[in-house]
């Protein structure tokens, strides 16, 4: 694992400092000191191996089920972009839903980190040069909860009295005007 | 007066149009100099039936489809009258080819001679099927190869809205951001230039114009941070012939002394600049993926911007020129004739990208030369394509975040309680993000008057968020749900009386919007498509629905018509759904989730109940 980590984030404009500052104020998380042995490997097959079945690294998350972590993640999740591609609440758009059971590189805990950490076919970006360790594993916890009563922030429906049902009597396309 | 104007200036038309013919898109017409009285091959200025006083600058296609229009005035109106509404009822599908993507199919096909060209979502290979056999089989595939990050960059869908035809080459742009020129009869390339870097978050989706010998290109991104700009490419050797941005300095945006903005608020120097807090110009958006149109007489082009970056309203005080603004330009030296921004500091994300659709007609009892824009806003925006003033503006969908539009002053009469604002939810601002109508073209039928849009009835709440600036990484800075609009429905087919300002007949679709292209002919009927994939050939005066026919998926593309070489008249349309809305029913996207798809799921909860992706060509004809 040679990922350079960088713990801040080039902005490019200075308008956002004030922004920033918002953010490494509500950073409640305790970093975690992640030890080099503990990364895992971005070597590790992401695809079937044939043969014998593949032996998962098997390297948990040092934040699994941590409430905390779970929430920054959810913050991270919209202050690195995460919710531009994949959705406000991770249900999909520019990119796949993280959301649903189908999980394109993996579901374990190494298999989410790799994909954040070294970026994936289609346009997902390499973040492990952009995104300090802890925060990928607090992201990491954040993507796990979603749809679990865990799930920091889950997302709401707008209400009953917002959304009219669609009228019975209007089929589909019906000309209403003769 | 205009009259006369007008007889002479259909006589200049091919003339005009013509005036290089290596570059002219109807080099197939014989003799333009003896021919100078007649309509261009495929082409026609004479519409049987048409309204008194309703004159087309542009001839409107006439058995062949060379432009992604139709023609160059973004009618959608062809006058060919084999398919009516008497016999519209025996249309059958004589032609289904897949093209194996399951993504959204939105745009159209070109029809050139004895050829129809399908340009296909990323990976945007072109294809030609030869029409003088039974079932349409493929003549040539071209292959541009683009590249596969390009998908990670593209805010809705990897979609493509299709190719122009000129100087024997279809032109089009691939998703990596390159302009391809194909030879039409071989389907080697031509040319290929870069016109944007993925690396920055530009996409290109739309489809290009191409007027005597330049072609226009825009760019997408309004989503990542871009900074919008038209680009101007030469139709035989593809180098790029200038720029006009739409942020920055006025000799960036191709502002001189001919600049003539009709409203006070488009005055001013630099406004790219000085209307942006410092440095925000830079990645503004303000992107061009809409379609664009060409007035002859008037020697203009024109086309509409889409929203500022960042969606964070609060994140970008100002009014934030030219984002969300018509342009009018010269077509040689693209230097700005006029401007007019609808709406300034927009907070709703209501890009101004739509096609504006060119017509001259009696407007309160004098001849004008409007420009029809059925606006993302929900107001059916009328303009003087002359000067660019305002003629009028009437709401063709609910709406709610302004009332108005000042007449004398160009500005909408906002009500700031529908104001979006960081770190707090506006609740109920109709219409939503994707407007009133999105990119999705509507039509216009000189017979009867009427614009024919094809509209959505949805309304969001929306909150800017705190966001970072990352080079090619979405730059949105907003939490948006959208759902239904009021009344129970969700899309709507409107027509919409031009000269009364008013609604005639609709067709209300109660359980999705309406996100389908529409087609006018000279039988009387209207095409469209619905989510669902109905394909419908609808009576033009009444609303009626007189046929329809169930596709593969829903549809999301533009109907278009043409003569084959056996002299049958042929309706061709795209189904697959996709795009912003539709790629909700992909089965990578969830749509517990209201807030996925930049807001838009919530309102498309239903869509995986209702129909399915995979991209198909259909043909039908009597």
């Amino acid at each position: 694992m040679t990922t350079t980590v960088r713990t801040r984030l080039s902005i490019a404009a200075g308008s956002f400092a004030f922004l920033l500052f918002l953010a490494a104020g509500c950073n409640s998380s305790k970093p975690v000191m992640v030890a080099a042995s503990t990364s895992p490997s971005t070597t590790v097959a992401v695809g079937p191996i044939p043969g014998a079945e593949a032996v998962p690294a098997g390297i948990k998350n040092p934040y699994d089920g941590n409430a905390v972590a779970i929430q920054d993640g959810r913050r991270l999740f919209n202050w690195y972009n995460c919710s531009g591609c994949h959705g406000g609440h991770g249900g999909g758009g520019m990119g796949p839903s993280l959301r649903n059971e189908t999980w394109l590189y993996g579901n374990q805990d190494d298999q989410i980190y790799d994909s954040i950490a070294a970026g994936r076919s289609k346009g997902m970006p390499s973040w492990g040069p952009k995104i300090p360790q802890n925060q990928i594993w607090e992201l990491v916890a954040y993507i796990k909860s979603m749809r679990t009563p865990q799930e920091a922030d889950p997302p709401l429906e707008p209400s009953a009295e917002t959304v009219q049902p669609p009228t019975p009597d209007m089929p589909s396309g019906v000309p209403l005007t003769k | 007066m205009d009259r006369v104007k007008h007889i002479s200036a259909s006589l200049f038309w091919p003339m005009v149009l013509c005036a290089s013919l290596a570059a002219c898109p109807f080099a197939q017409a014989k003799s333009p100099a003896d021919g100078a009285s007649n309509p261009p091959q495929g082409m026609t200025t004479d519409v049987p039936g048409a309204l008194p006083g309703i004159h087309l600058v542009s001839p409107v296609p006439n058995g062949q489809w060379l432009l992604p229009a139709g023609d160059y005035a973004n009618t959608r109106y062809s006058p060919l009258s084999q398919i009516n509404t008497k016999n519209v009822e025996n249309l059958k599908p004589v032609g289904v080819m897949s093209i194996g993507i399951p993504h959204g199919f939105e745009g159209q096909p070109l029809v050139v001679g004895s050829t129809l060209y399908v340009v296909t979502p990323f990976p945007n290979d072109l294809i030609a099927l030869d029409l003088t056999k039974p079932g349409f089989p493929k003549k040539w595939t071209f292959q541009p190869h683009p590249d596969i990050r390009a998908e990670g960059v593209a805010c809705c869908d990897i979609v493509n809205r299709g190719a122009v035809y000129a100087d024997g080459k279809i032109i089009y742009n691939t998703l990596d951001d390159n302009t391809v020129a194909v030879d039409a009869n071989t389907g080697k390339l031509d040319w290929k230039t870069q016109i944007g870097t993925i690396k920055l978050g530009e996409t290109i989706t739309m489809a290009p114009l191409a007027v005597k010998n330049i072609v226009y290109v825009g760019i997408s991104g309004g989503e990542l941070g871009v900074r919008g700009r038209l680009t101007a490419l030469d139709v035989n050797s593809g180098k790029i012939l200038w720029k006009a941005w739409n942020t920055g300095s006025d000799a960036d945006v191709r502002i001189g002394p001919d600049f003539h903005p009709y409203y006070k608020k488009d005055q001013g120097k630099d406004l790219g600049i000085t209307t942006w807090n410092p440095g925000q110009w830079k990645i503004g958006g303000a992107p061009i993926w809409g379609w664009l149109s060409y007035d002859p007489e008037l020697n203009l082009i024109y086309y509409g911007t889409g929203n500022p970056g960042v969606w964070n309203p609060d994140m970008r005080p100002g009014s934030n020129h030219w984002s969300c603004t018509i342009w009018a330009r010269d077509p040689a030296t693209g230097m700005a004739k006029w401007a007019y921004q609808v709406v300034p500091h927009d907070s709703w994300d209501y890009d101004e990208i739509m096609e504006g659709v060119l017509v001259d007609m009696p407007w309160k009892g004098k001849e004008r030369k409007l420009m029809l824009r059925p606006s993302r806003t929900g107001f059916m925006l009328v303009l003087d394509r002359q000067t660019g003033e305002l003629l009028s503006a009437d709401p063709y969908v609910p709406v709610n975040w302004a009332k108005d539009f000042n007449l004398k002053t160009g500005i909408p009469d906002i009500d700031p309680a529908k104001r979006a604002h960081f770190g707090k939810y506006t609740m109920d601002i109709c219409p939503s993000s994707t407007g009133g109508k999105d990119f999705i073209p509507s039509a216009f039928s000189p017979k009867t008057g009427y614009l024919y849009i094809p509209a959505h009835n949805t309304c969001m709440d929306y909150m800017g968020v705190a966001v970072n600036y990352i080079a090619g990484t979405p730059y949105l800075g907003a939490s948006v749900r959208m759902y239904p609009g009021p009344g129970g429905y969700h899309g709507d087919l409107v027509a919409w009386d031009v000269q009364h300002q008013k609604k005639v007949w609709d067709i209300k679709d109660a359980v999705m919007p309406v996100y389908a292209g529409v087609l006018a002919t000279g039988g009387d009927l209207v095409f469209y498509g619905t989510l669902e994939g109905w394909f419908r050939a609808v009576d033009d005066k009444t609303g009626k629905i007189l046929w329809q026919f169930k596709t593969g998926s829903g549809i999301i593309g533009d109907p278009i018509t043409f003569t084959g070489p056996d002299g049958k008249q042929y309706v061709a349309v795209y189904s697959g759904i996709g795009g912003w809305m539709g790629a909700a029913a992909f089965p990578s996207m969830s749509t517990d989730d209201p807030y996925a798809g930049l807001g838009a799921f919530g309102a498309m909860r239903n869509v995986k109940s209702i129909t399915s992706p995979g991209a198909a060509l259909y043909v039908f004809s009597l």
